[in-house]
């Protein structure tokens, strides 16, 4: 280990103990809000920013200890230069203005939630119909977006919106923060087939946001929403798309113990599919650890666009096997069927990661174009005015 | 115990593949397949030159002193190059066993010439059930004083044609043993089995009476060592061999035109391809992961050489089989190399035991795990 970097850990351990209280995991004054703005204040909430800019110039090593120090700790704000999506949206396209304004609110826990999807806009995402007209210092946002999660809760949205109708469809969009608390914004829960309803519908409806809200150029918004979307992604790779968390061991018992249960851990074709389900999940470990090894070594990593698509394999996978597993049991659901319950529920909420952020059809063509370099898409009003498009000529 | 760093490692393996590049590409593999003996002289003095064959033998033996990690970069290289040369049989099964051994004799005689590459062992694990498990071995040692005779079978011994020595795994009174045996003597008949992949020489071997040495301190547990050290070098090897067919193969879609366009763009090819790279990936993870656990006899060692073997022989036979389909009919003529991966895929599947075989193992290590 490096001198700085030894050095960094030092100084977290050191500002750690005086702030946080290891033992009860709570700050040792103040609430959460007041720990999250001494940790901004002394530039561990994104210690690879500039110093200018809350954070400490600091590098890859020397962050990583930031956050693994904060982990170990299990205290919270630490290293939002790798996770906060808007944060560092704002960071890399905003103006100097709205960085000064958004960038703290953000750091300090304001929430938000992603204003992409439509209902006539879901894998072709740039052909988003919901439009922002300038009237004045403000634009007028009408129209409709879905599978937005937290947005009952959420102080922010990031929406794309349409601009400019005149020039091909993914140079007349703009990526705008819109506060969730503004007059026209209705938000309905959307039920799924889980039965949960962590998603939403929103409909704005004349919802008047600043044009100083705007991230990036105007018609610049594809380019400032792809970045956010890819740290989404990235995220459902390594599995936050799955009910319970947890390591790889206690996925692997539970399906063992599934079948021990069901009497069926002697099967041996059974246990050709059990063994090959967990498989896919360790192998797609091995996979990220190789990656993010790559990554510290400074080659950008293809591994990390295949996270997603493999865990798409992976919990339909689980949900089959186990259901093979439970057979007829696998009809009951409720309190009093605990596996049935928890089989059916991972079958229905596995298509949140086949679908979710891009339905596994659209991750194999963004793979095989960014990573394999096969030809593009053809797409028929790629080059047109947004306007002649068949997405809204119909 | 690596006795050589990250730098160096990298080195030796760039230094490898810049040597296949040259001496062992398409045409010289299929020259070399051609001939009977399928091995390539010049080739294999070259690689000893490197020190290739000396990789896992110690210090003391004229080696390097390398472990599984080292193993398994070369045999990535040598699986993209579909080098068939004595590698696998001679500088790692072979020199893992006289590791494993106790035989100081045997080991002072034997293993600088391994490491040298001047002498080229053979080592026959099954017999003609080829199932790579004790209960697989056919061939049976019985004493008479200290002297030895082997009777029985061996089959599927890689290499054997070119022996000069063979190491052949037999059962004996107390469990499995292993056994020098002199490959040209009258007791021993070996034939080269034809095989699908015209690369590789199986031999089966019969003994009669043959007079044989027992290696010290090689017993069922020792072997098994040695099988998992095969397992990594195989499973690199097809890890090595699954990403160059799919290069290969992408490549070939970004400039094979067919209705106006490179055929890469088209969906139903650009998702097999997409499908693909995750096998690729995940077989290269496994084989790194596995002879990591190996060199550091991590505990979970038994359950990553276990994924590794199914792994990887499931990601080659996959990647080199669906190459074939996304080619088209220019990889069904025998002069295009896809099939060249495919044989050595299916050949690379059974050795040293079918998937199904180590998917059950794996489950069991986890069991055990738990």
């Amino acid at each position: 280990m490096s001198d700085t970097v030894t050095a960094v850990r030092e100084e977290v351990r050191a500002w750690l103990t005086l702030n946080w209280d290891e033992a009860s995991r709570q700050p040792r004054a103040g609430g959460t809000r007041e720990f999250l703005q001494a940790v901004l204040d002394a530039g561990w909430a994104v210690p690879s920013w500039p110093k200018d800019y809350w954070g400490r110039g600091l590098g890859k090593a020397e962050t990583s200890a930031v956050i693994a120090e904060f982990a170990r700790a299990g205290a919270p704000g630490a290293g939002q230069d790798r996770s906060n999506i808007p944060a560092n949206s704002v960071m890399q396209f905003g103006d100097e203005a709205l960085k000064r304004r958004m960038i703290p609110e953000f750091l300090l826990g304001a929430t938000q939630c992603l204003l992409y999807s439509e209902p006539g806009a879901g894998s072709d995402l740039a052909a988003v119909r919901t439009r922002a007209d300038r009237k004045g210092d403000s634009y007028v946002v009408n129209g409709q977006k879905v599978w937005t999660s937290g947005a009952m809760r959420a102080d922010y949205g990031l929406l794309l919106a349409r601009t400019d109708w005149d020039v091909p469809k993914h140079t007349g969009l703009s990526f705008i923060i819109v506060p969730m608390k503004s007059a026209g914004i209705e938000v309905r829960p959307i039920n799924q087939i889980t039965g949960d309803s962590h998603f939403n519908e929103v409909f704005l409806d004349n919802v008047e946001v600043p044009v100083a809200n705007r991230v990036g150029a105007e018609g610049e918004g594809w380019k400032v929403m792809q970045t956010a979307l890819a740290v989404e992604r990235l995220i459902m790779g390594e599995g936050a798309g799955e009910r319970r968390q947890g390591s790889f061991k206690d996925n692997s018992v539970s399906l063992i113990d599934v079948a021990r249960e069901a009497g069926k851990l002697g099967d041996p074709v059974l246990r050709q599919e059990i063994a090959q389900a967990l498989a896919w999940r360790q192998l797609n470990a091995l996979n990220l650890v190789r990656a993010k090894q790559e990554m510290a070594q400074g080659s950008a990593s293809p591994i990390m666009s295949l996270g997603k698509l493999a865990m798409s394999r992976i919990l339909h996978g689980d949900a089959a096997v186990m259901t093979k597993l439970l057979g007829a049991a696998s009809m009951l659901d409720g309190a009093a069927h605990e596996r049935a319950a928890d089989a059916n529920y991972r079958a229905a909420n596995a298509y949140m990661t086949s679908i979710g952020g891009g339905t596994d059809q659209i991750q194999r063509n963004i793979i095989s174009e960014r990573v394999l370099g096969l030809p593009k898409e053809l797409e028929a009003d790629r080059s047109i005015p947004f306007r002649q498009s068949r997405a809204v000529t119909g | 115990m690596t006795m050589i760093d990250a730098e160096e490692r990298a080195a030796m393996r760039a230094g490898f593949a810049r040597l296949l590049a040259e001496k062992c590409s398409e045409a010289d593999v299929r020259r070399v397949m051609a001939t009977p003996s399928g091995h390539d002289p010049a080739l294999w003095q070259a690689i000893s030159g490197m020190g290739l064959p000396a990789l896992i033998v110690d210090a003391d033996h004229g080696g390097i002193g390398a472990g599984p990690v080292e193993v398994e970069a070369i045999m990535e290289e040598a699986g993209a190059a579909l080098f068939a040369g004595p590698l696998l049989s001679s500088a790692v099964l072979a020199a893992g066993l006289l590791n494993e051994s106790d035989d100081i004799d045997a080991k002072s005689r034997l293993l600088p010439g391994l490491a040298a590459g001047e002498t080229i062992a053979a080592v026959a694990l099954t017999g003609e059930g080829g199932t790579w498990t004790p209960d697989g071995v056919a061939a049976r040692a019985s004493a008479a004083g200290d002297a030895w005779t082997l009777d029985g079978t061996a089959s599927f011994v890689l290499s054997a044609n070119i022996a000069d020595v063979l190491l052949v795994v037999a059962r004996t009174a107390d469990g499995l043993g292993c056994f020098e045996v002199a490959p040209d003597a009258a007791t021993v008949t070996a034939e080269v089995l034809e095989s699908w992949d015209r690369t590789l020489r199986l031999s089966r071997i019969a003994f009669s009476s043959a007079p044989a040495r027992r290696l010290a301190g090689i017993d069922g547990a020792a072997i098994e060592r040695v099988l998992d050290l095969g397992r990594v070098a195989l499973a690199g090897e097809q890890a090595g061999a699954a990403r160059r067919i799919f290069e290969i193969t992408v490549e070939y879609l970004k400039t094979r035109v067919q209705f106006g366009r490179p055929i890469g763009g088209f969906q139903a090819l650009k998702h097999m391809a997409a499908d693909l790279l995750i096998d690729v990936e995940s077989a290269t993870s496994a084989a790194r992961a596995a002879a990591h656990a190996l060199a550091d006899d991590a505990p979970d060692k038994a359950v990553l050489v276990n994924l590794a073997a199914f792994a990887c022989a499931d990601a080659f036979s996959n990647v080199a089989a669906t190459a074939i389909q996304m080619h088209g009919g220019i990889a069904f003529t025998w002069e295009h190399p896809a099939h060249l991966y495919w044989r050595r895929a299916r050949a690379d599947a059974q050795l040293f035991g079918q998937s199904e075989m180590y998917r059950e193992r794996y489950l069991t290590a986890l069991e055990n795990a738990a």
